[in-house]
């Protein structure tokens, strides 16, 4: 993007660097009159923060920043500023001498350290750590609003990282009828996460199980490939990790992949799982621990998909699956899903 | 009659050097092709395979149920000398049990190539499922296999005394440890031996029809998902298809090694009752595959007809037609029904390689096209053929299992040094 350039491209305006800068400048919030809000001392803050400038050009050290003003802003955040960990003191990534990190009257430890000892303190993690939750959780699918736009099997490829061949939602489309009283339905088919499922039934070293929360787990760690329980899915909802990338596709496609089950396995290796083992759809447990919905209830266009606790009377999907519309797939296999469907 | 050593002729191996040569080349090749696609296999991982989501067991499934088969007949046939006390059997009980141990081994391979983590082939001994058929299953053949080689044990174990008793320094050695040191010959020790044999025949017997067999059986038939094995009669038919394959592996391996180690004529009585055996193996199994199959159609159940319209009319149907149908029923059975042609040894053996390669067909029948059919309309079919790398490892699990059978055969006493009946 060259400045000097004279034949612009038609419909882009011609702009030079300096007008980007004063439009940067314009957006710019006044530092004062965002300081005059909070309680703390506006003078101080505006000279951290420009000192902080000086340290990020190299005008002025770490170490002498934080001999600067350790004690004024010890004597204006007081103890909130003794308990805080400094940014510039981690045991990865230092960027002020020991004994200037020692002097200092905040916190010591890095950033790391401090937040798991806090997050212990608080007990923020849940008791029965993955699934352990008190919901229930139940998917209802709407299929008078579904228009089989497969978003969110798009939505569920890109979420959870799956290689080719492994596509734990698919939608699956139905023709009935004769021309011209032919309809057409579009179903969409995660893991049903079975009340009764025939692959933990079947699974010979017990590595896919049922959790708290209702939705069926496999542990990567344990599952040994097999395969049984992809015969045992009445809804071939389950998927063989054959091993194989989207390296044509995507550059460093592996690098990326998706904590499943709250596990984050780092990037996708040769012989390391879930490489050999079964897949299939985990709800996205890891979103639901967040607090978020699954990646195809968030992204479905026609609002088709809910998500919620079936075990909440209140709840939509609690609700909806009561209605009369509601049904489960193959429901003469008793194997009890947890996915209904509205006719 | 058991101290006069001197009476015992033992001369293991083949009669005819030339034809060992030309044997071991054959197995060796086996082997080094089976080597190689391992190897890809190990390195490739799972991807050098036909399999996919939707047909996730193939060739190696199927062969590793037939192998299973082909142990639990083979052992099935040894209890009739060791348990029921058939006159005029004995002189099979250890190359049945022998034959039987192998099949259990080659199978176990099979079992553990298909693994997708082939390094975790032990968790199942460290997690159970009490659910799992398949759980129950790797512990069954382990019991079962310990049940063979207890059995082959008390079976041969005299004569392994006796030999150590004639030979000297290592081979001395190593025929005193396969005794496990039991060296007395005496009259007691051989009735000792045939009352544990037995003892383990009797706990053998009900392992290898209701748990190994029928019980891999029963792994394919309480998949719901899948009607055409969720019945009840599957788990029976694979019993009998075991008895029919395990008995022609018998005839074969009695016969060849009569001629070719023991330079030995072939019992013609012993033959024809075998043959009998499995002329009413081949009757009873094509009849109840026939029920099966009727039960199926008049389900009018859309997944029954449409998978059983798989396998005769389908891409596959020339394994339907000519080698389950063909080799493993007619062609036997037309072998068979000639009282002379029962008693000569060559046409037997004709008979017996049609069962064992034909019942290799009704197992890929089991296995595959059950697979074809989606478990869900609107779901995509399935397709499978095996590739080069499953059928070269298969080859190659086959020769090992043919290794293992020849030096075992080269060694050891299958033959009764008596000559036959206890």
């Amino acid at each position: 993007m060259s400045t000097t350039d004279d034949d612009t491209l038609p419909g882009i305006p011609n702009v030079g660097k300096a007008d980007l800068d004063a439009m940067v400048e314009n957006e710019r919030p006044d530092p004062r009159e965002e300081l005059a809000d909070v309680e703390a001392d506006t003078d101080l803050g505006v000279a951290m923060a420009e000192d902080a400038q000086r340290v990020a050009r190299g005008e002025l050290t770490g170490d002498q920043y934080w001999e600067k003003y350790d004690e004024a802003a010890a004597d204006e955040f007081g103890e909130a500023y003794q308990e805080t960990p400094n940014p510039a003191v981690d045991a990865g990534d230092q960027t002020v001498s020991t004994g200037t990190a020692e002097s200092l009257s905040c916190a010591v430890g890095s950033m790391d350290t401090v937040a798991a000892e806090s997050a212990q303190v608080e007990g923020e993690e849940p008791d029965g750590g993955i699934g352990a939750g008190d919901e229930k959780w139940g998917m209802v699918i709407d299929l008078q609003k579904c228009v089989g736009c497969d978003s969110c099997t798009v939505a569920c490829k890109s979420e959870n990282r799956t290689p080719p061949g492994v596509s734990y939602n698919v939608v699956m489309e139905e023709e009935h009828g004769e021309f011209p009283n032919v309809t057409r339905t579009n179903v969409p088919r995660p893991c049903m996460q079975c009340d009764n499922p025939p692959c933990v039934q079947v699974c010979p070293v017990s590595a896919t199980y049922k959790m708290d929360d209702g939705v069926v787990n496999i542990d990567y760690d344990r599952c040994i490939g097999c395969r049984y329980c992809i015969i045992a899915c009445p809804y071939g909802a389950r998927y063989f990790d054959f091993g194989e990338n989207y390296d044509d596709e995507v550059d460093e496609a592996g690098e990326l992949t998706s904590p499943e089950y709250g596990v984050d396995r780092g990037p996708r290796e040769e012989g390391k799982s879930p490489i050999g083992n079964v897949r299939k759809c985990s709800f996205c447990t890891h979103r639901l621990e967040r607090g978020e919905e699954p990646a195809c209830v968030e992204t479905c266009v026609g609002d088709a998909r809910n998500m919620g606790d079936l075990e909440n009377p209140d709840s939509d999907v609690a609700q909806m699956a009561d209605s009369s519309r509601a049904f489960q797939l193959k429901e003469d296999e008793g194997t009890d899903p947890n996915v209904y469907y509205l006719k | 009659m058991s101290t006069q050593s001197s009476r015992f002729e033992f001369d293991p191996g083949f009669e005819d050097d030339r034809l060992r040569v030309a044997w071991y080349a054959v197995v060796g090749v086996l082997v080094a092709v089976g080597a190689y696609a391992t190897y890809l296999r190990i390195t490739g991982g799972m991807a050098t395979t036909n399999l996919t989501s939707i047909v996730p067991w193939g060739a190696w499934v199927a062969f590793y149920i037939y192998f299973v088969g082909l142990s639990a007949g083979a052992f099935l046939v040894s209890t009739m000398a060791n348990v029921f006390e058939v006159e005029g059997m004995h002189r099979i009980d250890r190359d049945a049990l022998f034959a039987a141990i192998i099949s259990m081994a080659v199978a176990l391979l099979f079992v553990w190539i298909d693994l997708g983590r082939m390094d975790r082939m032990y968790f199942p001994f460290i997690w159970r499922q009490l659910t799992s058929a398949l759980s129950w299953e790797v512990h069954a053949y382990v019991a079962y296999i310990g049940i063979l080689v207890t059995e082959l044990y008390f079976s041969m174990r005299i004569d392994l005394a006796r030999i150590a008793e004639r030979t000297s320094g290592l081979r001395q050695t190593f025929y005193t440890a396969l005794a496990l040191g039991r060296l007395d010959t005496s009259e007691g020790s051989r009735s000792f031996d045939q009352r544990w044999l037995k003892r383990a025949g009797i706990v053998g017997i009900p392992l290898a029809i209701f748990m190994v067999h029928g019980g891999t059986g029963v792994l394919f038939a309480v998949s719901k998902a899948r009607p055409y094995w969720n019945s009840g009669l599957f788990p029976v038919i694979f019993v009998i298809s075991a008895l029919l394959s395990g008995t022609a592996l018998v005839m074969v391996v009695y016969v060849l090694r009569t001629r070719l180690f023991d330079g030995d004529s072939v019992d013609p009585d012993l033959l024809d009752r075998l043959a009998q055996l499995l002329i009413g193996f081949i009757i009873v199994d094509a009849a109840l595959t026939a029920i099966e199959t009727f039960i199926a159609i008049a389900s009018v159940h859309p997944h029954e007809i449409e998978t059983w319209q798989v396998i005769m009319y389908g891409p596959m149907s020339w394994s339907f037609w000519w080698f389950m149908v063909g080799f493993s029923w007619v062609f036997p059975m037309v072998l068979l029904t000639k009282k002379a042609w029962r008693r000569t040894p060559s046409v037997m053996v004709l008979a017996g390689l049609s069962v064992v390669i034909g019942i290799i067909a009704v197992r890929f029948n089991i296995v595959v096209p059950a697979q074809i059919m989606p478990v869900m309309e609107g779901l995509p079919h399935g397709a499978y053929f095996p590739t080069l790398v499953e059928w070269g490892t298969s080859i190659g699990m086959i020769g090992v299992g043919l290794l293992l059978y020849t030096l075992g055969a080269e060694t050891l006493p299958l033959t009764p040094l008596t000559g036959g009946d206890h």
